[in-house]
């Protein structure tokens, strides 16, 4: 695992693994909804993102408080606050024009030199924040959050490597972690993008099988050139911007922890 | 002489806003008489329209106007694309092709008929108005103060926050300077390769701030106040969420429904409390509070009722109704029949619905915002401040 800013004992990791590890399944969970709904259930498929839009907000402040709080040293947090900012100003240079997503390289290249749970939180700080500036916020914020977070949670967890290896296994996670992002994203807002009426629909009734399959298509009709636009953004930055921002990013992490300990060790006496 | 506009405190609480529109979501999900819809949606236009400040965010409402009109294209474009064909009168054909096995036997085209059509943009309109609900929301709140309103656990997440939100505009006035400079060396500002140009020395300059930020806060004192978790809090707030999350699998997948409500009610008290208890390792006060007041109680009141007023009526059965109640209420009135094809109606509690929509006017100002003589002298920290909040200056 790659190095957090600052320093973290064993103990505090462990429950940070704990935390990552209830958000993952409750994440996936609440993502795959449309594969368990039950016709008998008497809920429509349109409320259940509103069941899960509740349920999402509290994990979101459970894992949220336990990355930052104590563990985070003030510069980790700083850093977290300025690259979120980084964020926050990209997205809305980026709205509107067909996948041309410039967050997630950020997530991603902060996710793999500050370690997972810097990642994760960095993806949800800056979904959160740009959404509180372009006014954003929905039942969708708590989805995009998580998932975003995801998205630098497994960036922290990509295997040793360095060089031009590194960069490749960079801009092809890029590239898979921007269609993953958009599936998940679309597949637990389905039933809101296309309502119940069509033949593309998600049909309660039918099989998750029948269901998966409907979803491919309705996926490929819809949103297909959205996801690819992104991946393909997504491998272009970091293919371009990948060794000198890795740079600065670790240089930044080095010094911190160089002045951490002094800094500790004066104010302690 | 410097001047100041600062916002008053005693403009609504946030969470009073968010609690009205989202009271007024759950009414609107209730329902899908196009009437009621479209008098609802004119109703939060109207508050928003009155009662919203010059504040950036409050030009919102725009946006979701467009995006539900964009949500109502969309859904009637697939409907006639690849629509289920429900009803009899049909409008017009398309030509029908039918798709090769792979693609789950869907046919594109063929008749479109008048009923299908009607139940989209019925359903459609319902969604336009819920995100319209949330759009007036965004618009009214203003999210600098209902992050003060945070539990103390994400102290330091909503720390970051608040960094992030006022490094922003230093880092737009940054990347601009980085341009400009490019510019005038004759450079090529388009295209990819130079945006990349311009996001490095920006980055390199955002990465030095934090440090120095940091230094800054520690200087300060922050996070000197914080103690060692509290014991417990970690399993309570993740057993909670789990337990809300199976709640939420149950109510969807199962017939047991008292079980899932008891279950999610529990999580998420449960969690609420976790957060309480790991705050407490905090020593820190909180400056500038926004009080929740009479005023706050009774406009989140307002939506709460629509909600309420929606769901009972919704809830009723028509049969156990005498005729003259019957008439009156009309629960049938809130879902209109689409095939076959009705005009919908509007009953005497569906106005009262649209009266509480529009009911935080009676009880709100014009959101009024304080012009004071500025005491601080020092430039450098006005220069960062939102111009918005800057007035005159002589």
């Amino acid at each position: 695992m790659t190095s957090y800013l600052g320093t973290v004992p064993d103990s505090h990791r462990q429950r940070v693994s704990l935390a990552l590890a209830s958000t993952i399944i409750v994440g996936a969970t609440s993502f795959a909804w449309p594969l368990f709904l039950a016709p008998s259930s008497g809920m429509k498929p349109e409320q259940a993102v509103w069941v899960f839009a509740l349920v999402l907000p509290m994990v979101l402040a459970t894992i949220l408080a336990e990355l930052t709080s104590g563990r985070m040293d003030v510069k980790a947090l700083a850093m977290l606050g300025v690259l979120a900012a980084f964020g926050t100003v990209l997205r809305p240079l980026s709205a509107g024009t067909a996948g041309f997503e410039l967050i997630f390289f950020l997530i991603i290249l902060a996710g793999r030199v500050y370690g997972p749970s810097f990642g994760f939180a960095l993806g949800a700080i800056t979904l959160f924040t740009s959404a509180l500036i372009t006014s954003g916020v929905g039942p969708w914020l708590p989805y995009q959050m998580i998932s975003a977070g995801f998205v630098g949670l497994f960036a922290g967890l990509l295997p040793k490597a360095s060089g031009k290896a590194e960069l490749a296994l960079l801009a092809s996670y890029g590239m898979l972690s921007a269609f993953a992002y958009g599936w998940f994203m679309d597949f637990a807002f389905w039933p809101f993008g296309i309502g119940n009426s069509t033949q593309l629909s998600f049909d309660p009734a039918a099989s998750p099988l029948t269901n998966l399959h409907r979803f491919v298509l309705y996926n490929l009709a819809t949103s297909m050139g959205w996801n690819l636009g992104r991946a393909l953004t997504n491998a272009a930055l970091i293919a371009l911007l990948g060794t000198p921002l890795l740079r600065l990013l670790r240089r930044s992490a080095r010094k911190a922890q160089l002045a951490g300990p002094a800094i500790a060790a004066s104010t302690s006496e | 002489m410097v001047l100041e506009r600062t916002q008053t405190l005693k403009s609504l609480h946030p969470l009073a806003w968010w609690a009205w529109a989202i009271g007024i979501g759950i009414a609107v999900n209730g329902t899908t008489n196009p009437l009621l819809l479209a008098l609802i949606a004119l109703a939060l236009v109207w508050v928003v329209l009155l009662r919203r400040s010059s504040a950036p965010w409050a030009r919102s409402v725009r946006a979701y106007l467009i995006l539900g009109g964009f949500v109502i294209a969309m859904r009637v474009f697939f409907q006639i694309v690849i629509g289920a064909k429900t009803g009899d009168t049909i409008l017009f054909a398309l030509p029908e092709i039918p798709l090769p096995d792979w693609a789950a036997g869907i046919r594109l085209g063929g008749p479109i008929t008048a009923e299908a059509l009607a139940y989209t943009i019925n359903d459609a309109l319902r969604l336009a108005v819920l995100l319209l609900c949330l759009g007036a929301a965004n618009a009214l709140a203003n999210p600098r103060q209902a992050l003060r309103s945070m539990p103390a656990a994400l102290y330091e997440a909503s720390a970051a926050v608040v960094v992030a939100l006022s490094v922003a505009p230093q880092l737009i006035e940054s990347g601009q300077r980085v341009l400009k400079a490019r510019r005038t060396r004759g450079t090529n500002t388009k295209g990819l390769r130079s945006l990349a140009s311009v996001i490095l020395p920006v980055m390199a300059d955002s990465i030095e701030r934090s440090m120095s930020l940091a230094a800054g806060m520690e200087a300060r004192g922050f996070a000197r106040t914080r103690g060692l978790p509290v014991r417990g809090s970690l399993t309570l707030m993740i057993s909670s969420s789990m337990l809300a999350t199976l709640g939420a699998f149950v109510l969807l997948s199962t017939d047991f429904r008292l079980l899932a409500v008891g279950c999610l009610v529990i999580g998420l008290v449960g969690a609420g409390f976790g957060l309480r208890l790991a705050g407490k390792r905090l020593a820190v006060t909180r400056y500038r509070q926004q009080p929740w007041r009479v005023r706050d109680t009774v406009v989140s009141g307002f939506g709460l009722l629509a909600a309420v007023v929606v769901l009972t009526i919704g809830g009723l059965n028509p049969n156990d109704l005498s005729a003259s109640l019957l008439q009156w209420l009309d629960p049938q009135a809130l879902f209109p029949s689409t095939d076959p094809l009705t005009w919908p109606q509007l009953s005497v509690p569906m106005l009262l619905v649209v009266g509480l929509v529009a009911a935080p006017l009676a009880v709100t100002g014009k959101d009024r915002i304080d012009v004071t003589e500025s005491v601080r002298n020092d430039t450098m920290v006005r220069s960062l401040r939102p111009k918005a909040e800057i007035l005159v200056t002589s």
